[in-house]
């Protein structure tokens, strides 16, 4: 289904890249900061959203939760609610997505094959930092979302008895959305109170998500007084179309800052300290044992490697493809490109109706593929 | 505002008192008409009791600017709490005026203690007025043609649709537009709604996808085919409550360029009102929609690459609703007993009640039609006509208090015209503007008797006189009934229903809107004038205040005190709604004080009303008439012979009699000294 759809949005990439996600991927050895989602140890193979029975009735859920290879306080919650199942899929497929459509003109192309990214998890990169800071912001936006649409069982007015629950709601109404799809995400993701520098920063790396969710809440407003005049005004939050979020931690992404460890001798204590591009050697700073600047910026511990050639951590960018005078000369590394010639034949001139009709007539045309060389 | 320098003459009335000398007793009651000096040189002759004794004036220089020096022989009897007025338009004396000032200290205490309790109902008590909950439709599949039947579409729970993720599941199914249903059910699982949540209104969004070959055409509809279904238990059948055709102006932008870079990134587009609904009395409502497509009719073509509907629905919080209710029960009877009681005072008066007071009463009647707790009502009966009514009733009363302003000030302006005129008793002053009756009219109207000038003061107490300040108040909320009639009332019959929804609507309703907000500016415009000229007259004449006689002085400082007092209270009153309103704008719902949470809005909403329901309290029972006359017989009265005028000398006297129980103030303790000198 993705591919047939991508048809239409011109982007073959993505829906080139969206194929990656289907390959069936190994188990990944737990490492030790391995959540959830794309830094979880669950295989993605079960992303194809469609392919289980939407019957929620009994414990089909349960398979579910089982398969999502989560911890045990984590399967106990996604056990509680047949929705909670459903919306974890959901924000893996979400944030492996927007992961792909971030990274799709980059050398590291969000590959989530599972060895290497296994192996990128293991490591401190500026790439292990977003995937992790778009993970627990997939989650956020999917159990937000998923509230909404009504998928969840209990959601707002959550934690309390029934009675209680309903007598909260009729005196004064729910928290939003958004605040239990942060706690959510909070009890979910655990925090653990880690003396490990990479745990540490991972923990804030996945914050790092939660809060770009949260900072790009828009607050509207409704008037709805007297005729219809602002002395009566009802607000609500509203979250940025995920798109939006992944754009964002993006840019987070390229504007990382990298800490660094020395560690202590007498105590084993990783020191933090920052510095800004990755050729300032970060400084060791004393004083500053257990904090990790609080900011809103992605961290990284090490520098990333090229991705260029194959690795543990990608296949390299050999065979990639590539748009000429765009980013051709980036991905390839210098290598240069084969370019290709072939005749495409693909709808064009599309009539396209709000849903689902599509009025295309079939254009043939000669095409340049760039590929980069090995 | 009238410039006319008409003499006020009003002879006392045949009533057995001397004059010169009154003991209170019954029979002076009636007499609170007395006379006053003409803004030009006079010799008014009185007799003592002559109620045919005109007064003749002898004007002395004549010309643009005359000067008069009044030699008035009159016989003055003031009653202090009541016959002090000049006018009898001019309101008696009130409470206000014979009140202590600890008294009204105390009674300032009692009513800020009242204030500060509205605030805390509201803030600590009350939930935040209302709840805004997300939808997001889902999109079912209406995959047999069953369309005989209505079938409604339930989004989750027993008996749900046949889902669609996304639309690109449809397009590999072949499913057609038509064919998928947006299914909302309200509230979300495990909840129901509840009547005392008064009013619910949903707000639609459209998720639209930017897409190079599917772009929103400019001024694109979007014609929406929703039903509306309840039901109030989990088993039972839906049973349709509205359907409707609906058409929607899609007005959204994109941000960022358009370039098949950005594709599959969304729109920002305007919120649409979508439904209202005055009552919630049922537990569960479902929403179908349906997008259909008809290219020969070119409906919802262009409409860009809808990705998902959302629905907002803004409900009343059952706990607001609770205590809103309780305030209003509480405070019904408070505002009718005072009402009562005060019309009471009016009507025990020998006089027939004047405009002023009548508007007082009228202010207190709309604050009770506001206050009635008629909502109640809506607790046990599907009344969707809550909303509108609650419009009209806050309707009533905004123009009233609108009308009282301007009623007092111009009340309080003409008593401050003749305050001017009573100057002139020192001589010396000039009156010269323009619009001035010539002086034979003046001295004809001086000679005229009783029954003109009675037909002069029942022409100031009409309401007529104040047509041109009134009439903006009035045409200003015709307009805005209309314009809620048009909304709100359709709304009755469809809850789909918006004025904004269509150009002609809109154009509509911005006329009406426009057209009140003029009207709201005008009446500003006449208030803040009107207020600027009463300041001015004060203090114009607070110069000459001392050198007056002291009854006279201590009637008008009362005046002045009065309208001062009303000025203040009122500006303390619309200053505090301004700056609470903008709190409650700017604070966005609450504090955090220690481990209490602070609802802003709603202390703002109880606040506010309390403070609004407490000025009409005040008002009715400050500026009701003073029952002390009532009390004279009894009362240690004492008898204050003051000299009127030094200039006037004569029988220019003053009497005033002091009757009160209250202990007097400031002032009359001084002239109560003074006269026993």
């Amino acid at each position: 289904p993705w591919s047939r759809s991508k048809m239409l949005d011109g982007h073959l990439l993505l829906g080139w890249l969206s194929f990656t996600v289907l390959v069936h991927l190994l188990n990944l050895p737990g490492p030790t900061a391995a959540y959830f989602g794309l830094t979880g140890n669950e295989p993605l193979s079960i992303l194809p959203l469609n392919s289980l029975p939407e019957e929620n009735i009994g414990r089909a859920h349960y398979k579910l939760c089982d398969r999502l290879k989560l911890e045990k306080k984590q399967r106990r919650m996604c056990r509680r609610d047949p929705g909670v199942a459903e919306t974890l899929r959901e924000a893996i497929t979400m944030s492996a997505l927007e992961c792909q459509y971030q990274f799709r003109f980059e050398r590291w192309n969000c590959t989530l094959e599972g060895r290497h990214r296994a192996n990128i998890l293991k490591r401190g990169f500026k790439e292990t930092a977003f995937l992790y800071a778009i993970s627990s912001a997939g989650l956020t936006h999917a159990m937000a979302k998923a509230c909404s649409a009504g998928r969840m069982e209990r959601c707002t007015c959550d934690e309390a008895p029934d009675l209680e629950n309903r007598k909260a709601w009729q005196w004064g109404g729910c928290g939003d959305n958004l605040k239990y799809a942060n706690k959510f995400v909070k009890d979910f993701l655990g925090k653990r109170s880690n003396k490990d520098l990479r745990a540490r920063v991972d923990m804030h790396n996945t914050n790092v998500g939660t809060k770009v969710i949260k900072a790009g809440v828009e607050t509207t407003c409704k008037c709805h007084g007297v005729s219809g005049s602002c002395t009566v005004q009802t607000c609500w939050r509203q979250l940025l179309p995920f798109h939006e979020i992944g754009k964002q931690l993006k840019q987070r992404y390229e504007t990382s800052i990298k800490v660094g460890s020395s560690t202590n001798e007498a105590t084993g204590e990783g020191e933090i300290s920052t510095g800004r591009s990755q050729q300032q050697q970060p400084l060791p700073l004393p004083g500053l044992n257990d904090q990790i600047p609080r900011t809103m910026d992605l961290l990284h511990i090490e520098d990333s490697p090229s991705f260029c050639r194959p690795s543990k951590y990608s296949s390299g960018t050999a065979a990639r493809k590539c748009y000429k005078d765009k980013n051709c000369d980036a991905i390839c590394c210098g290598r240069g490109h084969n370019t290709q010639s072939r005749e495409v034949t693909r709808p064009c001139q599309c009539q396209v109706r709000w849903c689902c009709y599509v009025e295309c007539k079939q254009c043939t045309q000669r095409e340049e593929v760039y590929t980069c060389k090995g | 505002m009238r410039r006319r320098c008409a003499p006020h003459v009003l002879p006392a009335p045949a009533s057995g008192c001397s004059g010169i000398k009154l003991s209170a007793t019954r029979s002076c009651d009636s007499w609170f008409f007395f006379f006053f000096p003409p803004p030009f040189e006079v010799e008014s002759q009185e007799q003592s009791g002559g109620g045919g004794g005109g007064p003749t004036a002898r004007v002395v220089s004549a010309g643009g600017c005359s000067l008069f020096s009044s030699t008035l022989s009159r016989s003055f009897v003031a009653r202090r709490d009541f016959s002090l007025q000049p006018f009898p338009f001019a309101m008696a004396g009130a409470i206000i005026e014979n009140m202590s000032t600890k008294k009204l200290v105390i009674v300032g205490v009692i009513l800020l203690l009242f204030q500060a309790f509205a605030f805390m109902v509201g803030g600590l008590i009350a939930p935040s007025p209302t709840t805004a909950v997300h939808y997001l439709a889902t999109k079912c599949v209406d995959t047999v043609k069953q369309r005989q039947e209505t079938k409604w579409f339930m989004p989750w729970g027993p008996n749900q649709c046949d889902k669609i993720r996304t639309f690109d599941e449809a397009m590999a199914k072949k499913i057609e537009a038509n064919n998928i249903v947006f299914a909302v059910h309200i509230p979300l699982p495990n909840k129901e709604m509840s009547s005392w949540f008064q009013f619910m209104l949903v707000i639609l969004q459209f998720d639209i996808a930017f897409r190079m070959h599917n772009q929103i055409k400019d001024g694109a509809l979007v014609t929406i085919d929703v039903s509306l279904a309840y039901r109030d238990d989990t088993i039972s059948k839906w049973t349709e409550m509205a359907h409707s055709f609906e058409q929607r102006k899609l007005s959204c932008n994109f941000t960022t360029t358009k370039t098949s870079e950005n594709e599959g990134r969304h729109y920002e587009c305007d919120l649409l009102p979508f439904m209202e609904v005055g009552s919630v009395a049922h537990k569960y409502y479902l929403l179908n929609i349906r997008l259909p497509i008809n290219e020969r009719k070119n409906i919802n073509v262009g409409i860009g690459e809808i990705k998902d509907i959302r629905l907002v629905s803004i409900h009343q919080n059952g706990g607001f609703t609770k205590v809103w209710f309780a305030m209003k029960t509480f405070l019904t009877p408070s505002i009718l007993i005072i009402m009562i009681w005060y019309w009471r005072r009016i009507t025990l008066m020998s006089r027939p009640p004047v405009l002023l007071e009548k508007v007082i009463l009228a202010l207190g009647i709309s604050m009770t039609f506001i206050n009635i707790p008629v909502e109640w009502f809506s607790i046990g009966f599907n009344w969707t006509w809550m909303l509108l009514f609650g419009d009209i009733r806050q309707g009533i009363f905004y123009s009233m208090l609108l009308s009282f302003w301007i009623i007092f000030c111009g009340e309080h302006l003409m008593g401050t015209r003749l305050f001017a005129a009573w100057s002139l008793e020192r001589g010396q002053v000039k009156m010269c503007e323009s619009g001035l009756p010539t002086i034979t009219e003046l001295v004809t109207e001086l000679g005229s008797h009783l029954t003109n000038n009675l037909q002069d003061q029942t022409e100031r107490n009409r309401l007529s006189v104040y047509w041109k300040q009134v009439g903006p108040i009035v045409f200003g909320s015709f307009c805005l009934f209309i314009f809620d009639m048009c909304e709100r009332g359709v709304q009755l019959k469809n809850p789909f229903y918006s004025i904004w929804a269509s150009e002609v609507g809109t154009e509509l309703a911005m006329a009406f809107i426009i057209v009140a907000g003029i009207c709201a500016c005008l009446y500003f415009l006449f208030l803040c004038f009107m207020v600027f000229q009463v300041f001015r007259n004060i203090s114009g004449k607070r110069t000459s205040l001392p050198a007056m006689s002291k009854a006279r002085r201590l009637h008008y400082e009362g005046l002045i005190f009065r309208f001062k007092f009303l000025m203040l209270v009122t500006l303390t009153c619309a200053a505090m709604t301004v700056i609470f309103f903008i709190i409650s704008q700017v604070n966005g719902g609450h504090w955090h004080w220690g481990e209490h949470t602070v609802q802003v809005n709603s202390a703002f909403f109880t606040g506010i009303y309390g403070m609004w329901n407490l000025y009409v309290f005040a008002i009715m029972f400050l500026y009701a008439p003073s029952h002390k006359r009532y009390g004279d017989e009894q009362s240690s009265g004492q008898c204050i012979t003051g000299d009127a005028g030094a200039n006037s000398g004569e029988d220019n006297q003053l009497t005033t009699t002091i009757t009160h129980v209250d202990g007097p103030t400031e002032i009359y303790k001084m002239i109560g000294k003074e006269a026993q000198e």
